[in-house]
Parts: C-alpha cells; structure tokens; sequence
C-alpha cells in the first residue's frame, strides 16, 4: 500500500491567468497573468489592489467558481474541482445578499446540512458562530430585514459552519463598522493560530500589515509584489504622519 | 460525517433534495407565485360569467376547458418566470457560490433546482384544480347533471403539470447559459410556444429542427376530455415521453451549467 503523499501546500497557485471574453465579438482580454503563489497550512494571505486588479477572479479560481485560462490552482494539493477538497473550503464572496425569506440560523443550517453535517454535528457549532457574529438576537428573523453588515456577518458564519481548513474570504470587512472590523482582523488570527489557512482580500493595508503571514498586491494584471510583511516592509521606514510602511509600499507599486 | 456521507448515492439525492426545499420555500415567498396564483384563481372562477361565450358547448363542459386553460397559461407563465427569477437571485445574490463551493456538484444544483420548481408546480397546479372542482361541483348541483369525473379531470390535470415541468426543465436549460433575466425569460416563453406548436411544423425544411423539441400537444388537456381521457397504455406513453426529455434537458442543462462561471 502506498503512503498518502505529503501536502506541503494548503494553497498553491501557478501561473495563473485570466482572460474574459469582451463584446459581442468574444475577443478575450486577460485580467490577470502569471500569478504564483504558495502558502502553507496555518498561514495567512492578504491579497491587496485597486478595484479590477484581479483579487476576487483570484480568489474565485481558488474557490473553484471559475477555471483558469494559464496555469492552475490546488488546495491541498488537490484541484478545487474534486467535491472531497470542496468540503475543505469555506469562502465568502463579495457583497452577498441571501435568501431573504429565511432566518439567519435557517440559512446556516442550509449550508452546513450541504456540507454533509449532521444536526448534533452543526447545531452547537451554529449557537457559537451566531454569538460570535453579533447575531444572537437576531438570528430568528428573516434576513430581509438585515442591515448589509448583518449580511456580511452571516456570510462570515456560513464560511466557517463547516470548519474548513482553508477560508477564502473576498473582503470580509466591506460594510462592517469598525467593531466588526477588528472582531474579523480577531477572527483570522484566531483561525491562522487554530491551523486553519486564510486568504482573503482587502484595502484595509494597516489591518492587513498587521494580521497577514504574507502579502501579495496585485496591479495592471500582475502579481506586483509578494512576500511576508517583514520582507516587503523591511527597508522602508515609516516618518510621521506619512502613510503607513504599507500603505507607501503599496502606493508605490501601484504607480510605478 | 454522517450516515449519509458513507453512501454517495443517498449524500447526493439528499443535497438535491436540500436545494429542492430552499428553492420550493423561496418560490412559495415570491410575490410572482402568489399574484399568478391568486390571478389564476380568479380566472377559474370568471368562468362561470364567461359562459355566454360557450361556443355551443354545454356549461359545464365550457367550465372544465376554460378552467383547465387558465390552468395551463398561468402555469406556464409561472413555470418560466419562477424558474427565470429562482435562478438569477441566487446568481446575483451570490447565494450560488456559496452552495457550489462546497461538496455538491453543478447536476446536483441543477436538479435540486428542478425538483424545487416542479414542486411548486405541483402545488400550484393543484390549488387550481381545487377551486376548479370545487365550482364545477356547485355548478352540477344547481344544474342537476353530472359533468367530468373527478378521476377524468385528475388526469387532466395531471397532463397539465407534466407539461408545465417540461416547460420549466426548457426555461432552466436556457438558464445554465443564459445571463440576462430578461432573454432567459423571453427565450423560455417563445420555447414554450415553439414547443406548443409542434405538431403544426414539417419533417423537412427550415423548420424542421422544431422537431427536436418535446411536442407539448401531446399534453393538451382538453383535447384528451374531450375524447373521454386516457387510455392507461396512452398516459404511460405520454409519462415515458416527459420522463425522458425531463432526463435529456436536466441532463443538457447540468453539462451547459458544469462550464458556466461565476
């Protein structure tokens, strides 16, 4: 019988590329190109970028929601299109609206049951996430009537309800105030401490400085930097009431 | 993982089925089902002041077509837009990726879709049959003449919903591709009336390719009653002929959908 092979990768990305058609022509335009990453089970990755520099296709390559153009991306050494690697994602995607004729605790109990969890499996699991979000209170009323930090909050949840051990999260901090903010900054951490490893997108540079293993900032459709905090931020010292170390690094390859 | 996880077969049929439930719960809290609902209720009931237009029939024969049309126009009408509208918010809402990051696959999806609008076909066809057997037996009673069977307008009925899943597997076909709300319901509604026409449509010729279509005529409810109903060898036909193009259209939507991004 063979050993099972080693993952040395909980996140690995290789050349990745994509084009989308544009016009009624289908000519395509690529997004993004030859991107390579790789993290390691337990790490955090803060993909940074101005709008449309490919950070949520990014992120949606790993989830498996679109397929590469070049290259490819594995989790767990495994290619996100196998079910078996699925149930090991959690993944938030950008501005989402859910069911609004359900509950909260509902719409968790919907997607952890497709996890293939069982009730004694998820329930407690739910309780704990709900009070973690802020959303005991509410967790018995439809979502229609949820504020969109609310949303945000139970799309969190539904990331975690299965305890994945990878979390793709496509700007978990958009609509939050700033309470919900460091309680996600909290969470990742919390996450990272616990093995679990986490991507997510951002523009909040200062949080990410501070909570991310590695950076990568993304631009003009290429991966522009990349690398741990302490190796991109090493040489460049912060005066006084001048931008942050990274807030400059990344102004700085932005308009190269 | 539970009991279910062991078994592949039972883990999948039972995500179709959680899908099923979400979609027929969602549907049943949409404005559309109920304004066609109430609307194809009321038309059933218009009937009985529409009889002066019987066209010679008798009332309550005039009853049972106008009703079992009603039935079948709203419902087709529901069909295409419930599937059109069930689709696109999870699209837009982004609830899609979060069911398709996890371990269901893309003809799971589809077939939960399916089986959520054929449910709430279900549901609709049969509270309009109510309230049509339900005026047609207070008609008999004030008339004093015995009109259709209820076994006969159960079987009518019953052809009615068939059609109506087929028109909804032809809208969620047009779905898995489609990426405007707009032309998946434009296109759904024309398919439907394409398929409806088929009898009329050559072998050969510009129109020949019609011919691939499912031929909803074999459904047509009123024409059957007048006849007397089925025959049990033509209603397993007709249960045959929709069971494999539900197959082939469930089948051709989940192979277009498996390549769809999002």
């Amino acid at each position: 019988m063979s050993q099972p092979t080693e993952v040395r990768w909980a996140v690995e990305v290789e050349n990745f590329g994509k084009s989308f058609p544009v016009g009624w022509t289908g000519r395509r335009q690529p997004v993004i190109q030859g991107v390579s990453l790789r993290l390691a089970a337990g790490q955090v990755l803060g993909v940074l970028g101005p709008n449309g520099s490919g950070k949520s296709t990014l992120l949606k390559a790993l989830a498996g929601l679109l397929r590469p153009s070049t290259g490819h991306c594995r989790i767990l050494g495994q290619s996100v299109d196998s079910p078996a690697v699925r149930a090991q994602i959690g993944f938030l995607p950008e501005s989402a609206r859910f069911a609004p004729h359900q509950t909260g605790r509902e719409f968790l109990h919907y997607c952890a049951s497709l996890s293939s969890l069982t009730a004694d499996q998820f329930k407690p699991r739910i309780d704990a996430l709900l009070a973690w979000a802020g959303l005991g209170a509410a967790a018995d009323h439809r979502m229609a009537t949820w504020s969109k930090g609310m949303q945000q909050r139970i799309g969190l949840a539904q990331a975690m309800v299965h305890d994945p051990a990878v979390v793709l999260l496509d700007e978990p901090a958009s609509g939050l105030d700033p309470d919900g903010r460091l309680a996600v900054a909290k969470l990742i951490r919390e996450l990272a401490d616990a093995g679990r490893t986490v991507v997510f997108s951002s523009h909040l540079l200062a949080q990410a400085e501070e909570i991310c293993d590695r950076l990568a900032i993304l631009g003009r459709g290429r991966l522009l930097a990349e690398g741990s905090p302490a190796e991109l931020l090493g040489s460049i010292r912060r005066p006084k009431a001048e931008p942050t170390r990274l807030e400059k690094l990344y102004l700085e390859k932005i308009h190269e | 993982m539970n009991e279910r996880g062991h078994n592949p077969l039972m883990a999948s049929l039972h995500r179709v089925w959680l899908i099923a439930g979400q979609t027929m719960a969602e549907a049943l809290h949409l404005r559309l089902t109920l304004l066609l609902a109430t609307s194809g209720a009321m038309l059933v009931l218009m009937a009985r002041w529409l009889r002066d237009f019987n066209f010679g029939s008798t009332e309550l024969k005039f009853l049972v077509d106008f009703g079992l049309g009603m039935i079948g126009l709203m419902g087709t009408l529901l069909a295409v837009l419930a599937t059109v509208h069930l689709f696109f918010n999870d699209v837009a809402g982004a609830t899609i990726a979060c069911v398709l990051t996890r371990p269901v696959r893309r003809e799971e999806f589809i077939g939960g879709k399916l089986a959520g609008v054929m449910t709430l076909l279900a549901w609709f066809v049969l509270t309009l049959a109510l309230v049509l057997a339900g005026l047609l037996a207070i008609r008999e009673a004030q008339l004093g003449v015995a009109g259709v069977s209820m076994p006969d307008l159960g079987q009518a009925c019953a052809l009615i919903w068939l059609k109506l899943t087929l028109v909804a597997a032809m809208t969620l076909l047009v779905c898995s591709y489609a990426a405007s709300q707009l032309f998946a319901s434009c296109a759904g509604l024309l398919l439907a009336v394409v398929a409806h026409l088929r009898p009329f449509t050559a072998t050969t010729g510009g129109l020949a390719w019609m011919r691939l279509w499912p031929n909803l005529a074999l459904f047509d409810a009123e024409t059957l009653l007048a006849v007397g109903g089925l025959s049990a060898t033509g209603l397993l036909e007709r249960i045959g002929y929709w069971a494999v193009f539900i197959l082939l259209l469930g089948g051709l939507a989940s192979h277009v959908f498996r390549h769809r991004e999002f």
